[in-house]
């Protein structure tokens, strides 16, 4: 049976729960997985594939974040605006292991992962003791503190930033280690987000963004779950962080420390739909090139500030539910992109 | 033990002009739950108005006040008529409120950015560098004014809220906003008047900071970080609770720049914020778990 | 007619009907009481009334004239005024402070310690503690100063919302002890009331409220004595038909 006659059959019963029951989803997901693994290859054919590859492992980058975000502000409805301080821990500690002790980052990156969990689960337990506003303000004095921190912080470079050695490897595969690794947190994090999101704990998630007294009377113990997610939602961050940083070459506190940063993870799943498997991804996809567009048009980096800005304010006046949302809300998702 | 002192003294004089950046975002968020995370941002834009009337024109940097109070009341009418009173009823107000104004936060960095350049600006008034003697004690001139003129203010702040039928209804609407409109306010019409209010207090601040203070766009983040964490430790809408905030941290943040370091001054905002969370996460003059 | 409500349908935001349909009738000088079990929709009737909410369908007239579309100052401004739920006051504003915001909406400043002071004569005890901030106040107090706030306006029809809620059943009795006398002073009131037979017992008329309809009306006695209504939003604690026992 052909993909597009499975698609009719789903939509004649309705109602199937799971992965098994939408064909079409599945086989669009397998190709496209396997499209995105052969890639790389092209530029050995071509040699001139560098910046497309680079565009594509910069969007799995941000997918693989924006996912994970979505687990504790989409699921959970806690928005947290510091998330890039996992990054950055990520990104660092990554960073000294490579040059203090010679660990290249694709061995520590699980670690530099770990290491955000943890440092997500002692703020969670801090920040999480407050909700709404607060929390998010909390989340915003995080980033600072860290960066001030960081900042004095002489042993991993202070303000000046830490260097680190450039991979030496032929111009036409420099990128296909980043690229995989970067493919890999991508569909991990998306995974990750999928299992969450039809698991208990998912639901208990899904409850506390609904009404977080009912939930607790329900008998859910909030506090375990909102930190826990806290928690989880930093592991995929920390090890993009480090990936990036070993991908950059160099680290600084003024780099991976701005709010401008936390703000686009934010607002890239909004754009595609908070609180949905699929959102996050669209939002990375469609955030990302339409930046690279502003950047392409408009060269000059402030206003393609205002661009953002402008673009944001948009979305949240006139599509807070983002384009998944937005477009299931109709009726008008195309299956390929319905992935709960 | 002089020294001790002197610190002290510094702090404090600081401490009036943080209050008065910080009244102003208390009474945006205590009248219509607005987080504005673009508040430091408004507050550059009038930074660089007064920078703009001082380098061209000469314009004393205190005297610019009475231009950048009524601009910043005007855009933050328009502001408000524009972005936010078409979300006043929805559900998610309150997250809402959060990315709009962390969005017009950029919108406003880039177009200073375009306007001016990144470069580290300040205006240099001739107070700017002197200091005033009180015996054994000194302070530096421009933030001995910058206080006084924070404090007349603040004063004629606390008066409007006090006597005026306004003030009582801005107040009102803070304290239970049914019941304000319950007995007959016009809630959406008073929170244009308090959120326009709130902007004019960010013009003072913002003018008065040029001389006290260097900036350039993106550094509005530093600043509204602090002041979130200001407005969180009071108790999130509470007035009094911002202004002992301020006072407190900016005594604070004197000594930990004078033993530690002027680097790690800020830093006293965010860990008094994270203590405050552990310790008493509704503030020190908040009602319990005001969300 | 004083005010009518006249097929009326409202929720909130996007959310379902809460109201579908509801229309009801109030005279002049009468008191009235809504009863009807939790979320039928009850205190959504009296903000539709006074425009804190807008209705989807249908109309609101007063004395003839469509309400409907009317702010809340407006409403009050006609003549209308309410007492929410929750009492609504102002925690941090002293007893007279709350009462002046009572006279909000009245531009005449001396007018309105005037008409403070005849609140402060029909509870002295407001008087007494004037210079309190309101959070200080007792759960009764509380709601005296709601009920005297309203009052400040002069309305023609003064809406209550659970005026008896959370209160010590003699407090409650005081508390419909004053609202009498408001009706005395030839107010229009209505009531809406958890507590059924209280409410109703100092009601003239009473109206039930149900699936976001009103289900029965008839004047408060024969209400309280209907057998089906008891079953249905009364409870059996009483035998059928009997009397008052008070
Ligand atoms: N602000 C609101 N937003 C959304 N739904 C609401 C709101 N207020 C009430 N509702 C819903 O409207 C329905 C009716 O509520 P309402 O308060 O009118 O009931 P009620 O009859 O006064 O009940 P009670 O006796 O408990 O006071 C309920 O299902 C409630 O959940
Ligand atoms: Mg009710």
């Amino acid at each position: 049976m052909s993909a597009a006659a499975n698609a009719k059959t789903e939509l004649q019963s309705p109602g199937l729960p799971g992965s098994a029951s939408k064909p079409a989803r599945k086989w669009f997901l397998a190709a496209l997985l396997i499209a995105l693994l052969l890639f790389p290859l092209t530029n050995l054919v071509s040699g001139s594939m560098n910046y497309v590859l680079f565009m594509m492992l910069y969007i799995f980058m941000y997918i693989a974040m924006a996912s994970s975000w979505n687990i504790i502000g989409g699921y959970t409805g806690y928005t947290s605006l510091g998330h890039n301080v996992f990054f950055a821990i990520g990104a660092y500690f990554s960073g000294v292991m490579l040059v203090y002790f010679k660990i290249s980052p694709y061995l520590t990156a699980p670690l530099a992962g770990l290491l955000a969990m943890g440092v997500g689960l002692l703020v969670g337990v801090i920040s999480l003791r407050t909700r709404g506003p607060a929390f998010i303000i909390s989340t915003v004095a995080m980033i600072l503190l860290v960066k001030i921190t960081f900042d004095n912080w002489d042993y991993i470079g202070g303000s000046n930033g830490l260097s680190l050695p450039i991979p030496d490897l032929d111009v036409t595969i420099s990128k296909f280690p980043p690229y995989y690794a970067m493919l890999l947190l991508a569909v991990g994090a998306v995974y990750l987000s999928y299992r969450i999101r039809h698991s208990k704990f998912g639901l208990g998630l899904r409850a506390i963004s609904q009404d977080e007294t009912k939930a607790e009377v329900a008998g859910i113990n909030t506090n375990y779950y909102k930190i826990l997610a806290f928690a989880i939602s930093a592991l995929f961050v920390g090890m993009a962080g480090s990936i990036w940083g070993y991908y950059l070459t160099y680290l600084r506190p003024n780099i991976f420390l701005t709010v401008l940063m936390a703000a686009q993870l934010v607002l890239m799943t909004l754009l595609g739909g908070k609180g949905t498997v699929a959102g996050p991804v669209v939002g990375a996809v469609v955030f990302i090139l339409a930046n690279e567009f502003f950047v392409s048009q408009l060269g000059f980096t402030e206003l393609n500030i205002v661009a953002t800005g402008v673009l944001m304010i948009v979305v949240l006046l006139f599509f807070p539910e983002g384009i998944v949302g937005t477009l299931k809300e109709r009726g008008k998702l195309p299956q390929f992109l319905d992935w709960e | 033990m002089t020294q001790m002192v002197q610190i002290f003294l510094l702090g404090m004089s600081l401490g009036g002009v943080y209050a008065l950046m910080a009244a102003g975002l208390t009474i945006v968020f205590g009248v219509m739950r607005i987080v504005n995370i673009a508040h430091a941002a408004f507050m550059f834009i009038a930074a660089y108005i007064t920078y703009f009337l001082f380098q061209s024109f000469g314009v004393d940097p205190i005297l610019s006040i009475l231009v950048t109070m009524p601009v910043m009341y005007l855009l933050g009418v328009v502001v408000y008529r524009l972005v936010f009173a078409r979300i006043a009823d929805s559900s998610r107000f309150a997250e809402l409120t959060v990315l709009l104004t962390f969005s017009l936060a950029l919108v406003i960095e880039g177009l200073l950015g375009a306007m001016f350049t990144n470069i580290y600006r300040s205006t240099n008034p001739r107070y700017a560098t002197d200091a005033i003697l009180f015996g054994n004690f000194y302070l530096p001139e421009g933030q001995f004014y910058a206080t006084l003129i924070s404090l007349a203010l603040l004063g004629g702040l606390w008066l409007f809220l006090r006597t005026t039928r306004t003030g009582y209804a801005i107040r009102a609407a803070m304290q239970n906003r049914t019941a304000a409109q319950v007995v007959g306010v016009d809630v959406s019409r008073i929170s244009t008047i308090a959120f326009g209010l709130g902007m004019a207090m960010a013009g003072a601040s913002g003018s008065l900071s040029s001389f006290l203070f260097t900036f350039f766009p993106g550094k509005h983040w530093e600043w509204v970080a602090i002041l979130l964490s200001l407005i969180v430790l009071g108790g999130m809408g509470s007035l009094l609770g911002s202004l002992v905030g301020a006072f407190a941290l900016a005594v604070s943040a004197a000594y930990v720049s004078y033993f530690y370091g002027p680097t790690w001054s800020p830093i006293t905002f965010f860990l008094a914020l994270f203590l405050i969370l552990m310790f008493r996460p509704r503030g020190l003059f908040g009602k319990p778990m005001e969300a | 007619m004083l005010l009518e409500v006249q097929n009326v349908h409202a929720g909130y935001g996007a959310g379902p009907s809460i109201l579908q349909g509801l229309s009801m009738a109030v005279e002049k000088g009468q008191s009235y009481c809504i009863i009807g079990p939790n979320g039928a929709g009850k205190s959504t009737l009296l903000k539709v009334i006074c425009g804190l909410l807008h209705p989807r369908q249908g109309q609101v007239l007063f004395k003839g004239n469509p309400i409907h579309t009317l702010r809340t100052d407006q409403i009050l401004m006609q003549g209308i005024s309410f007492v929410p739920q929750d009492r609504s006051l102002f925690p941090d504003m002293t007893v007279r402070e709350n009462l002046r915001m009572g006279g909000y909406i009245l531009k005449d400043r001396k007018e309105v310690e005037r008409r403070i002071d005849a609140v402060y004569e029909l509870f002295p005890l407001l008087k007494e503690r004037g210079n309190q901030l309101a959070k200080t106040l007792s759960g009764g107090q509380q709601q005296m100063l709601a009920i005297g706030r309203s009052m400040v306006l002069r309305p023609e029809i003064i809406m209550l919302d659970e005026p008896s809620l959370g209160l010590a059943p003699k407090i409650a009795r005081q508390i419909f002890d004053s609202i009498q006398f408001l009706k005395q002073g030839g107010m229009t009131v209505l009531l809406v009331e958890q507590n059924a037979r209280l409410g109703l017992k100092s009601a003239d008329w009473g109206f039930v409220l149900d699936l976001g309809k009103m289900s029965f009306d008839g004047p408060a006695d024969s209400i309280l004595a209907d057998e089906r209504i008891q079953e249905l939003y009364l409870g059996r604690q009483k035998p059928p038909r009997g009397g008052e026992t008070a």
